[in-house]
C-alpha cells in the first residue's frame, strides 16, 4: 500500500497575510489589497492543488479581502459640503489590520516562548525530577526558521518554470509513492550532503512527481529527518539531513 | 545554626526536593528568615555557576530546583536517549502564548486571535500539562476557560508570568532595537498552582 499522507496547514490565514506582508515588505496600515488578495488566493489554490487540507477559515478571509477589494474600488461619494459634521470615511481595511495587529503581537510573543523553550531545553533536571517532559531534546526546528509559506512558495516557482516531458508511446508509467520519494530524497541527500530544492525535483517529469516530490518533502521535515533552511530572505531552499541514514518505515 | 550549616543545609534541601523549592518552604523547615536564605541560596548559585561545574541552581516556578549545566547537555541526552525534537509545533506555541497572555480564555476567543481552529493545539497542551481548565465562563453555553500551569512556567525556564515581556512592547521593541522593553506596567493574572 502506499505511503499515505495526510497533512494539514494548521497556521491560520492571518498568519499567511502577515507572511505576505513582510515578504512584499508592506505597511500593515495600508496594505495593497488587490497585491495581497492575488498572492493569498494564489496560495490557497497552490495547498489544494497538493490536497493539504485548507481549513474553511482560509476561505473566510479570501471573501473578507475580495469583498475589501471591491469597497476600495467602488468611486467614494462626492463630499457633501453642507454638512458641517463631515463624516470619517471609513478605511474598509481597518477591521482586518486591527486583527491583524493584534495577531502579530500574539505570534512574536510566541517567538519569545520559542526561544526560551530552546534555551531551558538545554538544562535537565535530576531524575526523579517530578516532571519527565522536562526532559525534552533541544528544539531543532525543521524549518531552519523557514515556515510552510516559504515552502510554497518555493514550490510555486518550480511548478511555474516546469514543462512536462512529451510522454514517449509504449514506455511504462512510472508511479512513484511518496514513500518511495521519501527514501530516494534520503539517500540522495546522505551521497550529496546538502542540496536545494531545485536539484531535488531533477529529473522529475509529470506535474504529478513534481507534487509527490514535494509532499516527501514536508513529510520528512514532519517527521524531523530533514531541516530546510534559507541561506538569504527569497534565497533557495537548502536541505539536510538530521544524520540518521535508516530509510522510511511504513506507518 | 552557623551560616556554613544553613548554607550546607539549603544546598541539601534544594537537592532532596523533586520539585523547585520556595523560599518560604526553607524558611519554614530550618528556622532562618527568609531574606538570609535568599542571600545564602544565591551564594550557592554563584558557586554552582562556573564552567567547572556540570550542576546549576536554577530559580524557576518562583522556586529552586538543581539542573545540569547547559553545555553538558549533550552528553545528558545520551543518557536519557531522549527522542529529539519534542518542542511544541508552531501552532501549540501561539496557542499557548495567548492563553498566557489572556489568561482566563476560552477556546472561541484563541480562535478569534488565531483567525484558525485550535483544538488539537489545545489538546496538546493539556496533555503536556501546560495548560488547564481555569473554571467556566459565565456565557452562554458556559465554555471552559483555560489557563496555564506551573508546569508551564517550569517548562518555560519562568519564574512567574509577570516574567512575559508585556505584549504591548512587542511591535515597539521591534522598530527599536537596543530599547529593552523594561516597562512591565502590565501585571497578569498568575496561574495558581494546586
Amino acid at each position: 500500500m502506499s505511503y499515505e499522507i495526510k497533512l494539514e496547514v494548521f497556521e491560520g490565514p492571518f498568519d499567511l497575510l502577515l507572511h505576505l506582508i513582510e515578504r512584499n515588505q508592506l505597511n500593515i496600515y495600508d496594505i495593497p489589497i488587490a497585491l495581497v488578495t492575488d498572492q493569498f488566493l494564489a496560495y490557497i489554490q497552490t495547498m489544494q492543488m497538493l490536497n493539504l487540507t485548507v481549513a474553511g477559515e482560509f476561505l473566510v478571509v479570501a471573501a473578507t479581502l475580495m469583498q475589501i477589494k471591491a469597497r476600495m474600488l467602488l468611486p467614494k461619494p462626492p463630499p457633501v459640503t453642507l454638512d458641517e459634521t463631515e463624516e470619517e470615511e471609513e478605511d474598509p481595511r481597518s477591521e482586518l489590520v486591527e486583527r491583524l495587529v493584534e495577531y502579530k503581537k500574539f505570534k512574536e510573543a510566541a517567538l519569545e516562548l520559542r526561544r526560551r523553550e530552546e534555551e531551558f531545553s538545554r538544562f535537565y533536571p535530576r531524575v526523579g525530577g517530578e516532571f519527565p517532559d522536562q526532559v525534552i531534546a533541544p528544539v531543532e526546528d525543521p524549518g531552519g526558521g523557514i515556515s510552510i509559506w516559504d515552502l510554497l512558495e518555493a514550490f510555486q516557482a518550480v511548478l511555474d518554470s516546469f514543462t512536462p516531458r512529451p510522454e514517449l508511446k509504449g514506455m511504462p508509467k512510472e508511479e512513484i509513492s511518496i514513500k518511495e520519494r521519501m527514501n530516494d530524497i534520503l539517500s540522495r541527500l546522505m551521497l550529496h550532503g546538502r542540496m536545494v530544492f531545485s536539484q531535488l525535483v531533477e529529473g522529475v517529469t509529470t506535474r504529478k512527481g513534481l507534487i509527490t516530490t514535494f509532499l516527501a518533502l514536508l513529510e520528512l521535515i514532519r517527521l524531523k529527518r530533514i531541516r530546510a533552511a534559507q541561506d538569504r530572505p527569497f534565497g533557495e531552499i537548502a536541505i539536510t539531513t538530521f544524520g540518521e541514514g535508516e530509510t522510511v518505515e511504513s506507518q | 545554626m552557623n551560616l556554613n550549616k544553613a548554607r550546607a543545609v539549603i544546598e541539601a534541601l534544594v537537592f532532596a526536593s523533586s520539585e523547585p523549592i520556595r523560599l518560604r518552604e526553607i524558611a519554614e523547615i530550618t528556622g532562618i528568615h527568609e531574606h538570609t536564605v535568599k542571600q545564602l541560596l544565591s551564594d550557592l548559585i554563584a558557586e554552582y555557576n562556573q564552567e567547572t561545574k556540570g550542576i546549576r541552581i536554577v530559580e524557576v516556578a518562583q522556586g529552586y530546583q538543581f539542573m545540569t549545566n547547559p553545555a553538558c547537555a549533550d552528553y545528558v541526552e545520551k543518557l536519557h536517549q531522549t527522542p529529539r525534537n519534542v518542542g511544541l509545533s508552531p501552532a501549540a506555541i501561539e496557542t499557548l502564548a495567548i492563553i498566557a497572555y489572556k489568561q482566563p480564555i476560552t477556546r472561541a476567543e484563541i480562535e478569534a486571535l488565531r483567525g484558525v481552529r485550535v483544538d488539537s493545539a489545545i489538546t496538546t497542551l493539556l496533555e503536556r500539562g501546560l495548560i488547564r481548565e481555569a473554571g467556566r465562563k459565565d456565557a452562554p453555553g458556559r465554555p471552559i476557560l483555560y489557563g496555564t500551569t506551573q508546569k508551564f512556567l517550569q517548562y518555560f525556564g519562568l519564574n512567574d508570568l509577570r516574567e512575559l515581556p508585556a505584549l504591548e512592547d512587542w511591535t515597539t521593541m521591534a522598530n527599536e532595537p537596543g530599547q529593552d522593553g523594561e516597562d512591565k506596567s502590565e501585571t497578569k493574572q498568575e496561574a495558581e498552582p494546586e
